[in-house]
């Protein structure tokens, strides 16, 4: 079973025309405009100064964003997650701050929508569509991710429960109407030994719910991350309990696949916004006397990034997508996707960092301008490692695609096929279910698709590079990560788990099949929408991303990516060297990449594989001034000779700048 | 707090810093992590800490003994600073590391006069800023703008310079600046330095200290820089000749890369006994997460980091003293890996931390401060690509057959004295240190895991010099494609495994080289990771013993302050 079926029994590919997650995010674009509620100045005084982003997260409210976060039958307008995925990452694009202290909602609503009953979900909707916050308590101070030690209780209290206890590192916390409450309700604990309960601070009097002191943290400094004490809140056992008793873990690990897999989002968010600040400085500087465009090198760690990105991408669309078409297997998806984007965008960024070398860190200048607030990539960094540490930080993710280790190596024996859903998840233009929270499962008892679909998506794509064979070097890469897939899946199969000490290689192997899960879902995205891509090239869009997804062009990058990261194993300590013929197709890949996102950030586009407009500025307002008194210096330094056979480089196209400011 | 009575220091040197800084985690020492991070949170230096440099006085280890200091070499005074990287990169760099990179060029170039004068400066407590830096032209020094106009008596500066450490309070400044006209060919001579001894005396009307640059680490260095309207100044102030500026420069650069990326292994070394003392408090899943064998694993693959980045940055800083000929390419070779060695080990350090990494508040948000500090650290000066480009050209013409480096580049024994002249600006065809890899491959011994991981890294050198003499001369410089430029960092994963060949017997044997090794092959992308954990345990159970007995974790190890809880 392949994902999608060849073209030539569909002939008429359409373009893809009101794509919802691209029709939302544009819609939110021209409500915010180019500068947004805050100019930045502003945003970094409240950064500085550990202020909420109040003007921000009114901005979102009065275009309606809490809707997205609320199911269609109960009155709001989440439809499909890919688009509120895609709204939080347009939000996380201009300030990752505000989307994590708006999308908490969110979070701390889901829970409802996936086991409550339908009155409290009628219930909950009407608050969250009213604008109130709604906040999630799990973690405590002591146990953090170990949730089945939490110790806030709840005790029989007469017809009420009463809720005792602290949650600690809770967002929004001191500024929610409501929370759901992960608590004890057997002394003994263990997995059946506690409930969620919705907590609605306006029946509890102010000694019940005590906010705690704001946590001052590296990045998201506006957020609201504080926690909670409990004394003698009182719930109603039935009303307010979330799911049959003594099922709270089981909601909330039901609950977190969700969540993880959207929050996945916020790291393509730090990217975009990341790519667009390193491209901005790129057109700017000059050094050694040419552009840093066209220093190769510099030219390729840009390009690599960007790679990166769209690796990213792929994945997390596959995997929100597969929220409605395979939700059986979203233990597997969102724990790689939830370990994968944020971890990898974590390095992205410090190589793109690097490469900005000051202004990496500088907080007031930006390429030629120098600011209040102005020097944003800092920031960007700072606010992002929040995404690695919450809702499942990175050994949380890791345990339990470990733990899922024997039912994936024993599909794999069983030889699996894919699930049709797949086909759908990787085809923009097929319409989803709506979300079916009943078919989210702990363990994923028929594997991973994407790895059973790998093989033949391998094949397939082998088969169109006969017809095409530019396309062969993204073929060969697919081919070799299905061998990889393979043997990974051998290796994992031969591990030992034994619990609580699961070995250190346990990790390793771990870490890979995230790699081998993203690699499968760009290869999938590939198949599922290239001649939809091809249908829908645009030459009149200036980031028309048609270019990238010819002859497989970023699919061999992304997929060198992944391979290169997975690096030699004990299975094969030797991978093949790449031959110069590959190593040329992989250069011609990233010569395309560099062209498309330049353009894309010259014309406000999102660094994406879609094509979505961004909010452009009215007048060109980003000059550099500096540009003009340089020298004519060709610029020889001891340091960095310059050959005097350098072939000049390749035009760096227009040089304005007035697009890469929003 | 008293030092323990081990190998207490001579006559002449003060005790170590270590014991004037005392024990970090006591929340009442004035200089410990508590206040480390107030000072922080108001994004202003140290002032204890910066009390405690002067009196020590740091400054007397900047400067040269034939001109009243202590300076006597490179990775001496790497040692003698640790103790404060430990707690605040901020604090070092900010007090003072670039006062040692603005009188470099003084020691190196000035006349006896400028020498003395400076020495009086520092050691009277002064401060010196070292202006390279434009926001326009980041670490390309050729490109630099700011110019000094010759006339009948002296000079007129015209321009500005840009993130300049203590520009708002340092009392002289070392200026780099374009003397030849515009119109002057390009090349390596249209720069100078120059001494400027008494900014206050500048008149107002022409000379201005800029405001602070805010940046998101090292709150410690206060950041400023000095704008230039038609300033005189007198040509006394030349250091060197007219045009040796980028010479001198880049002389100066190759003891400071080894200082700065010496100096920053010890924050890895803090960080380390932080998230040790955290994991041994902290009980998940019903036990110590010291206890769970993944986190062991990621504890001792960071000492294994901490190992291999001392034992290279200590033989480039050796190397200055040893094989001044080939020091500038092992210099840059250092500044390029080790900060990115220490930041990667301590982004793997965090993930054990979880979410009190990512605090500013709390008993180890000093780690999550190291992070943002690093980056500041590798930023600073030199970035990894200028480093790159420095080690590129001189890879193709390397020759293993000339010069062998004796045992003393990897040990502690006493150091001729440092000869700054005696630095080139390339590197000669000679590679002392790489040139004792295949020696001490085939003399490495140990079991057959050795022996495995040994022809791995002789297969590596002779593909890296292979490759590197194949490469044709476009590809040699800043034309140079990104498979080109990784063989730089393929060279200087090379040089690491060297200095852990080197230094292995004095400290540790065949089972700590097989994890050095193998951490090298895997850090590097050329081995797998490795489902034996046996090396790893070993280094685990040297990392718990050492911060039992309260002894550093650094190659060569010191007593320490810190205290497990």
């Amino acid at each position: 079973m392949t994902p999608r079926p060849p073209a030539a029994e569909a002939p008429a590919v359409r373009p893809l025309t009101g794509y919802p997650p691209t029709v939302r995010t544009e819609e939110l674009e021209r409500h915010l405009g180019p500068g947004g509620p805050l100019p930045p100045e502003a945003a970094a005084r409240a950064d500085a100064a550990d202020l909420f982003p109040q003007a921000a997260v009114d901005a979102l409210d009065s275009f309606g964003l809490y809707r997205s976060y609320v199911p269609e039958r109960y009155g709001g307008g989440l439809r499909d997650y890919p688009t509120t995925a895609a709204l939080i990452r347009a939000v996380a694009a201009r300030d990752l701050t505000v989307a994590v202290a708006h999308g908490k909602t969110f979070l701390g609503a889901v829970c409802v929508w996936v086991a409550g009953t339908e009155e409290q979900a009628r219930r909950l909707a009407d608050r969250v569509l009213a604008g109130v916050p709604v906040s999630w308590g799990l973690t405590e101070r002591e146990h953090g991710s170990d949730l089945v030690a939490g110790e806030l209780a709840a005790t029989g209290d007469g017809p009420r429960l009463r809720l005792d206890g602290e949650k600690w590192l809770i967002n929004n916390a001191t500024r929610c109407g409501l929370v759901t409450v992960l608590a004890r309700t057997d002394e003994a604990g263990g997995p059946r030994g506690f409930g969620v309960f919705l907590v609605d601070r306006e029946a509890q009097d102010r000694t019940s719910y005590r906010p705690l002191p704001k946590v001052r943290t590296l990045g998201i400094r506006g957020a609201d991350i504080s926690g909670f004490e409990l004394r003698g809140a009182t719930v109603d056992p039935v009303a307010d309990q979330i799911g049959a008793p003594g099922t709270g873990l089981e909601t909330v690990m039901r609950s977190l696949q969700l969540t993880r897999t959207v929050c996945a989002t916020l790291s393509l968010g730090a990217g975009d916004r990341a790519l667009s600040e390193a491209a901005a400085f790129a057109d700017y500087r000059e050094l050694y006397g040419r552009g840093l465009l066209d220093l190769p090198a510099a030219r390729r760690t840009l390009t690599e990034a960007y790679a990166d990105q769209l690796l990213h991408e792929a994945f997390a669309t596959v995997a929100i997508r597969s929220i409605h078409t395979l939700p059986g297997e979203l233990a597997v998806t969102a724990a790689a996707v939830k370990y994968l984007v944020p971890v990898r965008t974590e390095a992205m960024l410090a190589r793109l960092r690097r490469l900005l070398g000051a202004r990496g860190w500088l907080r007031d200048v930006r390429a030629g301008e120098r600011a209040g607030g102005a020097g944003i990539f800092q920031k960007v960094e700072r606010d992002h490692r929040i995404v690695s540490l919450f809702d499942g930080n990175t050994v949380v993710n890791l345990n339990s695609l470990i733990s899922q280790f024997p039912l994936l190596a024993r599909a794999h024996r069983a030889g699996r096929e894919a699930a049709p859903g797949l086909a759908a998840a990787a085809d923009l233009t097929a319409a989803l279910p709506p979300a079916d929270y009943r078919a989210l499962r702990l363990m994923p008892t028929r594997g991973s698709s994407l790895l059973h679909a790998l093989p033949g998506a391998a094949r397939q794509l082998a088969e169109l590079a006969d017809e095409d064979p530019l396309l062969a070097p993204a073929a060969a890469a697919a081919d070799r990560l299905a061998r990889h897939a393979e043997e990974l899946l051998t290796e994992i199969a031969g591990q030992p788990i034994v619990p609580p000490d699961v070995p250190a290689y346990a990790f390793t192997l771990a870490r890979r099949l995230t790699h081998c899960l993203a690699g499968a879902a760009a290869v999938a995205l590939w198949l599922g929408h290239h001649r939809t891509a091809a249908a829908s090239a645009d030459p009149a869009d200036p980031g028309c991303p048609a270019p990238l997804w010819r002859h497989g062009r970023w699919l061999h990058a992304a997929l060198d990516r992944v391979l290169t990261d997975i690096g030699p194993t004990a299975a094969r300590p030797d991978p093949p060297r790449r031959d110069d013929a590959e190593l040329d197709a992989l250069d011609e890949a990233h010569r395309v990449l560099g062209e498309v996102l330049l353009a894309q950030v010259r014309a406000h586009r999102l660094t994406s594989l879609l094509p979505v407009r961004l909010a452009a500025p009215e007048r060109a307002d980003r000059t550099a001034p500096d540009r003009a008194e340089r020298t004519g210096d060709a610029g020889r330094d001891r340091a960095a000779p310059v050959p005097d056979h350098a072939a000049p480089g390749p035009a760096a196209g227009p040089r304005t700048e007035e697009g890469i400011a929003r | 707090m008293t030092a323990p009575a081990t190998d207490r220091p001579g006559v002449e040197t003060p005790d170590s810093l270590e014991w004037l800084l005392e024990d970090p985690y006591q929340d009442t020492n004035p200089t410990g992590h508590h206040a480390i991070l107030a000072a922080d949170e108001h994004g202003v230096p140290l002032p204890t800490g910066e009390a405690v440099l002067d009196t020590w006085p740091a400054n007397a280890e900047y400067v040269p003994p034939e001109l009243g200091g202590r300076f006597r070499s490179v990775d001496t005074l790497v040692r003698r600073l640790r103790p404060v990287f430990r707690r605040d990169a901020g604090l070092g760099l900010g007090h003072g590391i670039t006062s040692l990179m603005a009188a470099l060029n003084v020691w190196l170039a000035g006349d006896a006069e400028q020498r003395a004068r400076v020495a009086r400066l520092l050691l009277g407590g002064g401060r010196i800023s070292v202006a390279y830096h434009e926001l326009a032209h980041g670490n390309d020094l050729s490109r630099n703008a700011l110019q000094a106009v010759p006339g009948p008596h002296g000079y007129t500066l015209n321009g500005t310079k840009d993130v300049i450490n203590n520009a708002g309070r340092a009392q002289a400044a070392v200026v780099f600046a374009r003397t030849a006209g515009a119109e002057a060919a390009p090349g390596g001579r249209a720069h100078s330095l120059l001494l400027l001894e008494d900014l206050d005396a500048l008149p107002s009307a022409v000379f201005r200290r800029l405001p602070r640059f805010r940046t998101s680490g090292l709150a410690g260095c206060v950041l400023g820089g000095f704008a230039f309207h038609g300033c005189p100044v007198g040509r006394e102030t030349l250091l060197g000749a007219e045009g040796e500026g980028t010479a001198i420069a880049l002389k100066s650069f190759q003891v400071s890369r080894c200082v700065t990326a010496g100096v920053g292994t010890a924050m890895l070394d803090g960080a380390l006994f932080g998230v040790y003392r955290f994991a041994r408090e902290r009980v998940l899943y019903g036990r110590p997460v010291a206890a769970i064998p993944h986190a062991r694993r990621l504890l001792a693959g960071a000492y294994a980091d901490l190992h291999i980045a001392q034992a290279l940055a200590r033989a480039a800083a050796r190397a200055l003293h040893l094989h001044p000929a080939t020091a500038g390419r092992y210099a840059a070779a250092v500044k390029y890996l080790v900060p990115r060695l220490v930041e990667d080990a301590l982004g793997d350090l965090t993930v054990l931390l979880g979410a009190r990494s990512y605090l500013r508040e709390g008993r180890y948000a000093f780690v999550g401060k190291h992070l943002r500090d690093v980056a500041g650290l590798s930023i600073g000066h030199a970035g990894g690509v200028s480093c790159q480009l420095t080690v590129l050209p001189e890879l193709p013409g390397i020759d293993l057959a000339r010069e062998h480096a004796a045992p003393a580049l990897f040990d502690t024994s006493p150091l001729p004295p440092l000869d700054l002249a005696a630095l080139r600006l390339r590197g000669g065809r000679a590679d002392p240190l790489l040139a004792t890899l295949p020696a001490a491959l085939d003399a490495c011994g140990g079991g057959p895991e050795l022996k495995g991981l040994a022809d791995g890294v002789r297969a590596e050198l002779d593909a890296v010099l292979g490759a590197a003499a194949a490469l044709p001369v476009t590809e040699r410089g800043v034309t140079a494609g990104a498979r080109s430029l990784a063989l730089t960092d393929r060279y200087a994963w090379l040089l690491a495994a060297a200095a852990c060949l080197g230094t292995h017997r004095a400290v540790g044997g065949p089972l700590w080289l097989r994890a050095m090794l193998e951490r090298i092959g895997q850090r590097s992308g050329r081995l797998p990771e490795s489902p034996v954990a046996e090396p790893a345990a070993a280094l685990f159970a040297e990392l718990e013993a050492r911060a039992e007995a309260g002894v550093s974790f650094d190659l060569d190890p010191e007593p320490v302050a810190r205290r497990l809880a």
